[in-house]
């Protein structure tokens, strides 16, 4: 178990963040520049936070209070680096056994080869980094880390420099890895999609704090600010303003719009009349049709498309007549179907059941 | 009838070799602590390992006699052992190693500063104890840089003539070396031996800067492979 609560001061805003990590991956999801990378520097000991409390499994790694500072070759916490910072000079099985210093060689060759069957490429022991694919210099920067046996693992946006393809086969091979490597794991993204896909919790960054800790699926489905609305997939934030609530419904005043929007919200939220809120919604919620229904709201196609995904294509909607409110839709028809079924004046059905609501304080 | 020669350049191998070796590791220590060393005094620190390539060498010779003179620290010290290094061999070493030391630490830092600072850090998080890491890591991937340092602390060293003239003095067999040998034959009109001991000064200098041209290649080479 790693029990971080840390504070530093970094060039414009201060890190101040605590979460534990029991046994499983957390991942950490934020923006550029919110202390993510920090955080695992700090916690492996390569920066030293300005006060704080760091224990893994009950041994205390940095203590503030009991000036405490665990050099990082003894905190036995294994580091995967962003560039993955192999040694250019020594082979792939140099560089699996480095770690292993203090251990018996013939425990050394053992474990590199166990470790070069793990991760898949026994033929190459004996090449350099600079003679691998990026996807094998990840594999070998991942079996170093935890070839001394870690009692935690960190990971510095590790598939970054990957392209799609590899990106989502290396996610697949992280899994089976960890069946083979049990212990905590931190793995840092700025990626939902694989921050959800890895992690089992997922702890949301914003300037140096955390904004929400929880289950990945409380955190892809009751996001607690804008920022983790944003960082969870809410690309349609629309402020608003309760004008009448029951248990578990509400209506919002949405000013852009010039009407009300009917929303469904858990009944653990408490919100007021009168209250500001913020109301997200993804892209793929958003259905345009041509009839007026419902919770719709008119507007008028912008037919610039927004982004792709495989098959279906994000566009905007413009919901206001001076054209500036736009809302970003999943685009249901995929581009196998050649029809051009929407028309430049149509309706965007909110599904109230899919609308998330955040009070504003 | 070679004597003449031999003598001057026996002198100033013994001298660079151990000017050099002594250099090598003086300057590398240096290099490896400023590296690490974030104290108040660093730029100061800093700025005093470079000044001998700033100074005249007659500036140099000059403070060194004070230093080692029979009144100044170094002097009163050497005196305690009964021994002085004014006008003997040592004294030819020291000099070299003060011209030499500031090209070593300087290239040499330079080579350490440029190694990726993860890959020092992976190494920390896999155990490796700043000694380790060093030699493991630092110095192997900045070696083409810090045997070009070597190469230009060589060459220095080669070339010394000012300091080493007023510490060491011109005594044939013992503290002349090539330059100060070239520089009183020509004193004394031996046009012909002076241009000997020229030759021999440039293809040995000539030499050097062809190792160094090839450490170079090497760092490149290197510098591509990662």
């Amino acid at each position: 178990m790693l029990e971080v609560n840390i504070k530093r001061a970094l060039p414009g805003f201060t890190l101040d963040i605590s979460l534990t990590v029991n046994e499983e991956i957390v991942s950490i999801l934020g923006p550029s520049g919110s202390g993510k990378t920090m955080t695992l520097f700090c916690i492996a000991g390569l920066v030293r936070p300005d006060a704080g409390l760091i224990k893994l499994n009950n041994r205390i790694i940095y203590s503030s209070a009991d000036q405490i500072f665990i050099a990082p070759r003894n905190r036995k916490i294994g580091f995967v680096f962003q560039n993955y910072a192999l040694f250019p000079h020594l082979t792939v099985a140099e560089n699996i056994a480095y770690g292993l210093a203090r251990q018996p060689k013939p425990t050394v060759s053992k474990k590199v080869a166990e470790l070069l069957e793990v991760i898949n490429i026994p033929a190459l022991k004996d090449r350099y980094p600079a003679e691998l694919s990026s996807g094998q210099q990840q594999r070998v920067a991942l079996a170093r880390a935890i070839a001394p046996e870690p009692e935690a693992l960190l990971l510095d946006e590790p598939f970054s420099a990957l392209d799609t393809y590899r990106k989502e086969r290396m996610e697949y091979e992280l899994l089976s890895l960890y069946r083979y490597y049990r212990g905590d794991i931190l793995f840092v993204t700025h990626d939902l999609e694989q921050g959800f896909k890895l992690g089992k919790q997922i702890a949301v960054y914003d300037n140096g704090k955390i904004v929400q800790y929880a289950d990945k699926y409380t955190v892809i489905s009751n996001p607690v600010n804008r920022t983790a609305a944003r960082l969870s997939g809410f690309k349609n934030l629309i402020e608003g303003r309760v004008v009448a609530c029951s248990v578990d419904e509400a209506t919002v005043f949405i000013p852009e719009f010039e009407q009300t929007l009917m929303v469904n919200f858990p009944k653990s939220l408490k919100l007021n009349t009168d209250q500001p809120v913020i109301i997200g919604i993804r892209p793929e919620h958003l259905t345009a049709v041509s009839q007026p229904k419902h919770n719709s709201v008119g507007c008028r196609l912008d037919r610039k498309v927004r982004g792709v995904t495989t098959l279906h294509s994000y566009y905007y909607a413009l919901a206001d007549q001076q054209n500036r409110y736009s809302l970003e839709c999943l685009d249901p028809q995929t581009f196998l179907d050649h029809q051009d079924h929407l028309q430049d004046t149509c309706y965007i059905h909110f599904n109230p059941q899919h609308l998330v609501i955040i009070p504003l304080d | 009838m070679l004597e003449p020669f031999i003598m001057p350049l026996s002198v100033s191998i013994k001298t660079v070799l151990a000017a050099t070796v002594i250099t090598f590791f003086l300057g590398i220590a240096a290099a490896r602590w400023m590296v690490d060393y974030k104290g108040r005094f660093s730029s100061l620190i800093d700025v005093l390992f470079l000044l001998p390539i700033v100074l005249p060498p007659t500036v140099i010779g000059f403070g060194l006699l004070l230093l080692f003179g029979s009144r100044g620290p170094l002097g009163k010290l050497l005196a305690l052992f009964d021994t002085t290094i004014i006008f003997s061999w040592p004294a030819t070493v020291v000099t070299a190693v003060i011209v030499a030391f500031p090209l070593m630490y300087m290239t040499a830092r330079g080579g350490f500063e440029q190694v990726d600072p993860n890959l020092e850090n992976a190494a920390r998080t896999l155990g490796a104890g700043e000694w380790r890491l060093f030699w493991t890591v630092t110095l192997p991937l900045s070696w083409p840089t810090v045997m070009a340092a070597t190469v230009l602390a060589f060459t220095r060293a080669l070339g010394e003539f000012g300091a080493t003239l007023m510490l060491a003095g011109n005594l044939p067999g013992r503290t002349t070396t090539l330059p100060v040998a070239i520089y009183f034959r020509l004193q004394a009109g031996q046009m012909h031996e002076a241009l000997v001991l020229t030759l021999v000064v440039f293809i040995f200098a000539l030499a050097s800067l062809a190792l160094l041209a090839y450490w170079k290649a090497q760092a490149r080479r290197n510098g591509r492979g990662q």
